[in-house]
């Protein structure tokens, strides 16, 4: 009787062991998924918050661009006299130009934005656009420098044509704009 | 004269089809008078209105309609036609309008050019679909109809067949052509308005039959025709599924805010007064016709859209 009972009590205690070695290591399971998925849920807020900053960035210094661009048409469709600020403002597209590649290098994964994926699926169109808007940039430059009247309009028209060229394949339509939400 | 003047930028590229014909004819004649002799004989009864009639042809968007830009880029053929044009009633595709003589309208005489470009009729007699806007170029004056005959015969004649519409019936059929032009067609009859200016006249003859604004530009009813009451207002179902903005002086939804030098500049080069470019079609009738314009032309069509009434109409 002492021999079963003995046996009995072995086995209550190894089943005891062992439902308490599976409940700790369906515990820790659970705290590592659960440290895990703070860890993913950090690291996704992380790199949300990267790509929102990055989007806003390039969205401000595209805004950039787009002054230059009104501020400059401003003083040549007015006739303002204002001696060297046409080619200054040429310069500094040029001198943007050299910014935008870098700026979108990263592809985010934000929606708001007018970037289309294009510009990653086929960057190499989307530098070719971007050193179109520089050598046209320069070309006004130069012209306007120069005090070249007969080049200044057709060079402006090609500046205009070039930032038209890149926006028509990487960039959404008005129609499709996050900015429409 | 415009920024970008009409005349630095010629178009012709070579003569037609027609214009072959005549020089095979008086290739013996060479032989027997100086060169400038022949050059004027021949020259001068085909290119007189040649040149007005580019410019009339510039004033329509330099008809971009009729080449496929967006299906075959830059180097499309010119005028070939076989651009989609998406409509709330089916795809309908621009025709050939080059010389050709055989797909295009090179055996057109100036009485049939002029009546499809007023009654929207072909030679035949059929109705042309009202995505081809008959409906403002009814307003051309005759000499104006028969100059742009003349510019468009000196254009490059490309063997292209036209292609029939993807819509769906009754729309892809003809006939039904004849009851949408008893509800929605009335000629246009531009009379000059002797208490406006000179430009305000000019401006209205440019926006409402030559430039065409109001096909884009005013929304359309169920049936298809211009909702008058919102003349210019903008439309959600603009060409190819574009959106067209309002274009009245409305402050907020409109372009009241732009002034006249900054509608001119918007029209020479296609940059908005924010600095931004222009994208679509409209890009194309900048760059294709209306920057060719004399500055005149282009200062009288911003007086006459800055005086129409201002239509709130947020798209």
């Amino acid at each position: 009787m002492s021999g079963s009972h003995s046996i009995r009590t072995q086995e209550k205690a190894v089943r005891s062991t062992c439902s308490v070695l599976m409940l700790r290591g369906a515990r820790m399971t659970l705290l590592v998924c659960f440290m895990a998925s703070l860890f993913a849920v950090s690291a996704y807020a992380d790199g949300h918050e990267a790509d929102v900053a990055m989007t806003k960035y390039r969205q401000t210094m595209m805004s950039g661009v787009g002054a230059n661009m009104g501020a400059m048409s401003g003083i040549m469709k007015n006739s303002l006299n204002l001696p060297g600020h046409v080619a200054n403002h040429a310069g500094q597209l040029a001198e943007s130009a050299q910014l935008i590649a870098a700026a979108f290098r990263t592809k985010t994964t934000t929606t708001d934005t007018d970037a289309k994926a294009e510009i990653w699926t086929d960057w190499k169109s989307f530098e070719m656009a971007i050193a179109d808007f520089e050598a046209a940039a320069k070309t006004l430059q130069t012209a306007a420098a120069s005090d070249d009247s007969a080049a200044v309009g057709p060079a402006m028209r090609a500046l205009g044509k070039s930032c038209g060229g890149c926006h028509k394949t990487f960039r959404k339509p008005k129609e499709e704009s996050y900015k429409n939400k | 004269m415009s920024l970008f003047a009409l005349h630095n930028r010629p178009l012709r590229r070579s003569r037609s089809g027609q214009r072959i014909g005549l020089g095979l004819g008086t290739n013996l004649l060479a032989n027997l008078v100086p060169s400038f002799a022949l050059t004027l004989l021949i020259a001068l009864p085909i290119v007189a209105g040649e040149k007005e009639g580019e410019h009339i042809f510039r004033a329509t968007g330099g008809c971009s309609c009729h080449t496929n830009y967006p299906g075959e880029g830059e180097t499309a053929p010119m005028l070939a036609g076989g651009r989609p044009l998406e409509t709330p009633f089916g795809v309908y595709y621009s025709t050939n309008i080059t010389p050709d003589l055989e797909t295009g309208i090179g055996d057109w005489s100036d009485a049939d050019f002029i009546r499809a470009m007023r009654e929207g009729l072909s030679p035949e007699g059929s109705h042309y679909f009202p995505v081809f806007p008959y409906t403002a170029f009814s307003g051309l004056t005759d000499p104006d109809l028969r100059d742009m005959r003349q510019y468009l015969t000196s254009m490059r004649a490309i063997r292209r067949e036209n292609r029939p519409p993807d819509a769906l019936f009754p729309f892809s059929w003809r006939a039904t052509i004849a009851g949408w032009k008893w509800l929605n067609f009335t000629p246009l009859v531009i009379e000059t308005n002797p208490k406006k200016s000179t430009a305000w006249n000019r401006g209205r003859y440019l926006v409402e039959a030559a430039a065409h604004c109001g096909e884009c530009h005013t929304p359309r009813t169920l049936s298809g025709g211009l909702n008058r009451f919102l003349w210019l207002a903008g439309s959600k179902d603009g060409p190819e599924g574009e959106r067209a903005p309002n274009i009245t002086p409305h402050k907020e939804t409109g372009i009241g805010t732009w002034t006249r030098a900054d509608l001119v500049w918007y029209l020479e080069t296609g940059i908005k007064p924010d600095g931004d470019d222009t994208q679509g079609l409209m890009s194309e009738v900048i760059e294709h016709g209306y920057s060719a314009l004399p500055r005149s032309d282009l200062e009288a069509i911003a007086e006459y859209i800055r005086a129409i009434p201002a239509i709130k109409n947020k798209l």
